[in-house]
């Protein structure tokens, strides 16, 4: 039977290690390879020993797929390329190429800087591991070989976030990776056309969540800035470059005019001197609203929201520009400021969040995770009173919220994206099967499809019946319509003929043309059964009286009294003789090729029952 | 909808938190299950409805460092199905059983929520007599070392049954055959009971028949407020709205009184498109945050909000 084989790979239950192995008609894939945030020993990893045990990963492994630049997606992937060992193809979208490096890097830097851990990844690592990245491109095919063939799909949830098919032959499996059914305002909602794939896999945790409404969110964030700034406070929001700074700006900008509020708001120029290199990624990957709005603009033009140049931020007032490239002049003071990095590890974001954090009025807005080590960790964590360079000790008195912005589909979305796909079965990763009967029978009854939930490490097999075409000869087609019955879709027909696989080619056609095909001539098979007659008369007159019994019985074949005596039923040939020793048995020869067994068969066991008397 | 980013504004003057969930399907109850957790259920006819244990986000349930929890999601612990429209369900306190009342069937359905699974699972029934399919019976808990169910259809089928032994340990012994709208256990001994044609009356299950009984009193439905200010919710089918009162600042006048604060949201944030507005079908206050509650409407939306008190502020 032919099968699929899915493994999520890792220790323990938890989100933050996504690495998944799927073996789909002989090919092996490996999905996402993610490092767990939380730990700081080998449990961060994927347990790669599953696969090495199989030999060489390069050879095993057909290929690699990574769905989006997030750390518990992609952190383990140059660890897994250079130290472990993995020379194959390793296929992302464009956005998450560009991206990656950038946020391994910053990784790399704050657990060898900060965290002092040795036996991490390199620099080198990371750009070996980047030489061997294929970009795809959204419902492009891609032949990984010729039997493998890969497709990304459009996912929400962060710039260049996809979902993947992958497919051999008529199988095919999809990956969701992260993703959001509702549309962002800067990023589209995801979408999956009706793909019917044997399996989607998706993340349990999704299923198991009811969201709070994307406005209340936003509600919240804007509520919190607005009330900081409102009572003389300034807010400091600390951004990785794109996609979450994008978002609330345009969040901003839209209250801000709504609102009639004046206080200007602030973006480094650190945002903005990628800004160019990503726009151009940027664009195919937005929302349609977004499209028509910047695309004739550089889109960190904003009424109420400007650059500043980094060289001022500790004059009264920063050097202001408007757009990128305006005439720079005194500015008033920074109030609410979008600065990089996103955790606070290291340049503008922790200047300004050391000059800022004394005072209670203040507020820092963290919209992430930060990985331990770093300054937003600790804040995070609750701690109040930070060493900084020097043994300087910085009091946090500033307010500090945690915020998530990260948008993940839930049970409503997982629902909708089953019902987009129609998906034969469905597997959840990072549940545990025990404790989810009622989830498992939801959505079994729901979409009338099998639901998996395989722990880490544990393997789900599912059978497939794969449909493999086969072309039919014309020949054979003719003769079966021949038969003056017409096809009907309600009543399946029987049809005789034999298959041919030749290279990849599957045809049917007769017997005949087979055989010629193949220049083989057929055997000619016969079977002769001796039925015993006690009968006393002669041979000529048993035949006859063979006859007639046939004759009458068989009212719908062709029964023939032949010249020579024998009787013939279609191309069945009885034949009567004399019992060699016993002149009162006749033994009646019933003689016929294999392919009239069932008649054959059939009148030997109607003569062994006798004659009826004769008249 | 425009209507709905200019409500948002306003709600950032109106309210201190606001979240918004959409469930797979309206709910008529919203019972706590301790004081992370509540139950929804489904009242559809003609199909399965789930009934619900969710845990509440971590950023409605911490006491302190609000501001450090970025969680703002409902997780779905335990869920079960029920082939019939639940109208009513109880928690009974310090037990992992609910018991609903629906229809079809005058019965009520005893459930276990599992501790290993999150399945809740229906385990036993409980007989209420009452020939006529379409009305369905109240249910309020006596909860005891013996935890009782008091139930009834009408005052006349007012019972109270130990729910282990299934046996009947109090009857009304009335023969008023009059609908009962709401039950409400006031303690190990009393109950009040209203009627739907607005009586009013008190029970002490020590003594026979019913004491102190006011006609007209109760139309609307009430709940009161750990810190007593009053959230009352117009009798369903009148309209999307929650209105807070303030009994204390009541001078006994039963004049017409202003509300403190009336919640609009599931008007303004129903993205449904249909031109009828969803209706408010239940609410309930949070235990620990005193101006917190949740409200539910017919579009199956859920809301969870702590509203400004503007007289405060002047």
């Amino acid at each position: 039977m032919p099968e699929i084989r899915v493994t999520p790979l890792g220790a323990g239950q938890d989100v933050g290690r996504s690495c998944i192995l799927v073996s789909i008609g002989g090919k092996n894939v490996m999905l996402d390879c993610g490092m767990h945030m939380g730990f700081s020993d080998d449990r961060r990893f994927p347990d790669f020993s599953y696969i090495t045990r199989n030999g060489r990963l390069t050879d095993f492994l057909d290929c690699v797929i990574i769905s989006h630049f997030h750390l518990d997606h992609c952190g383990a992937l140059p660890y897994f390329s250079e130290m472990v060992g993995y020379d194959g193809p390793i296929y992302m979208t464009q956005p998450t190429q560009a991206i990656c490096p950038i946020l391994l890097e910053d990784y790399r830097k704050i657990a060898v800087d900060k965290k002092g851990e040795a036996n991490f990844f390199t620099s080198q690592m990371i750009k070996d591991c980047m030489k061997k990245v294929v970009a795809v491109h959204l419902h492009q095919t891609v032949q990984v070989d010729d039997e493998l063939e890969i497709k990304a799909y459009y996912a929400g949830h962060v710039l260049g976030a996809a979902m993947f098919q992958i497919k051999v032959g008529s199988e095919s499996v999809v990956y969701t990776g992260d993703y959001n059914m509702t549309p962002d305002r800067h990023l589209g909602a995801a979408w999956i056309d009706k793909c019917r794939p044997n399996l989607l896999i998706t993340e349990s945790t999704y299923a198991t969540t009811i969201r709070d409404s994307k406005r209340c969110r936003e509600r919240d964030f804007l509520k919190k800035v607005h009330e900081t700034v409102e009572r003389g406070g300034k807010v400091l929001i600390p951004v990785f470059a794109l996609g979450r700074a994008q978002e609330l700006c345009i969040l901003l900008e839209t209250f801000w005019e709504r609102m009639d509020l004046k206080a200007p708001i602030y973006f480094s120029t650190g945002l903005t001197e990628k800004a160019n290199h990503y726009y151009k990624l940027f664009i195919p990957w937005t929302n349609q609203k977004i499209r028509k709005t910047f695309v004739q603009r550089n889109m960190f033009e904003f009424k109420h929201i400007k650059a500043f140049d980094r060289a001022f931020a500790d004059s009264p007032g920063p050097m202001v520009r408007s757009g990128l490239r305006g005439p720079a002049r005194l500015g008033p003071c920074l109030q609410v400021v979008f600065a990089t990095p996103g955790m606070l590890h290291a340049g503008q974001s922790l200047q300004i969040f050391r000059k800022w954090a004394g005072s209670e009025r203040n507020m820092v807005i963290m919209p992430g995770y930060c990985v331990q080590g770093t300054v937003g960790h600790k804040i995070l964590s609750g701690q109040r009173k930070l060493e900084m360079e020097g043994r300087q000790v910085l009091e946090v008195k500033m307010q500090v919220e945690y915020m998530s912005f990260s948008a993940h589909a839930d049970a409503k979305g997982i629902m909708q994206l089953v019902g987009q796909a129609e998906p034969e079965n469905v597997l959840l990763v990072h549940g545990e099967a025990k404790k989810m009967e009622f989830l498992k029978q939801k959505i079994e009854q729901e979409f009338r499809v099998s639901c998996y939930m395989p722990a880490n490490g544990e393997t789900v097999t599912l059978s497939t019946s794969p449909s493999i075409p086969v072309g039919i000869s014309l020949g054979l087609l003719k003769r079966e319509m021949a038969q003056g019955l017409l096809p009907d879709a309600k009543k399946p027909r029987l049809l005789h003929g034999t298959l041919i696989m030749k290279d990849s080619n599957f045809r049917l056609v007769s017997s005949e043309q087979a055989l010629k095909e193949l220049g083989l001539a057929e055997h000619q098979l016969r079977f002769t059964c001796r039925v015993h007659l006690h009968d006393t008369r002669k041979e000529q007159e048993t035949a006859l009286r063979v006859y007639s019994h046939l004759k009458s019985v068989l009212k719908d074949h062709c029964v023939q009294h032949l010249p020579d005596g024998s009787v013939t039923v279609e191309s069945i040939l009885i034949q009567a003789a004399a019992h060699s020793e016993d002149p009162s048995t006749k033994v009646l020869l019933v003689s016929w090729t294999y392919q009239d067994e069932e008649l054959g068969s059939y009148l030997t066991s109607l003569l062994k029952k006798g004659l009826p008397q004769a008249s | 909808m425009e209507s709905a980013e200019d409500w948002l504004v306003e709600s950032l003057r109106l309210y201190q938190d606001f979240h918004a969930f959409d469930l797979s399907g309206a709910t008529r109850v919203l019972e706590w299950m301790g004081d992370k957790g509540i139950l929804v259920a489904g009242y559809e006819s003609l199909k399965k409805n789930e009934i619900l244990h969710l845990i509440l986000p971590l950023r409605l349930s911490v006491k302190e460092n609000q501001g450090l929890f970025p969680e703002r999601d409902f997780k779905v612990r335990h869920g079960g199905f029920s082939d019939r429209s639940v109208f009513a369900l109880k928690h009974v306190p310090d037990t992992r059983l609910l018991v609903t009342s629906g229809l079809p069937g005058c019965y009520l359905q005893v459930w276990q929520v599992a501790e290993d699974t999150d399945v809740i699972k229906a385990v036993s029934t409980i007989d209420v007599h009452e020939t006529e399919g379409s009305l369905w019976s109240r249910v309020a808990i006596f909860s005891s070392a013996a935890p009782g169910v008091l139930h009834g259809v009408r005052l006349s089928s007012l019972k109270v049954v130990d729910l282990e032994s299934q046996k009947t340990t109090y009857t009304s012994g009335v023969g008023d055959s009059e609908l009962l709208s709401s039950l409400q256990v006031l303690d190990a001994d009393t109950f009040a009971f209203c009627c739907t044609s607005g009586r009013l009356g008190l029970v002490d299950t020590r003594q026979k028949g019913l004491q102190g009984a006011q006609e007209g009193a109760c139309s609307l439905v009430i709940s009161l407020a750990p810190a007593v200010k009053v959230a009352h919710r117009k009798a369903p089918g009148f309209d999307g709205t929650v209105q807070v009162y303030d009994v204390t600042s009541w001078d006994g006048m039963w004049g017409r009184v202003d509300p403190l604060f009336t919640h609009r949201g599931h008007i303004f944030l129903d993205d449904n498109g249909v031109d009828t507005a969803p209706l408010v079908t239940t609410h309930t206050w949070h235990p620990d945050k005193p101006r917190t509650l949740l409200s539910a409407a017919s579009d199956a939306s859920l809301h969870v909000w702590d509203w400004v008190d503007l007289r405060a502020s002047c």
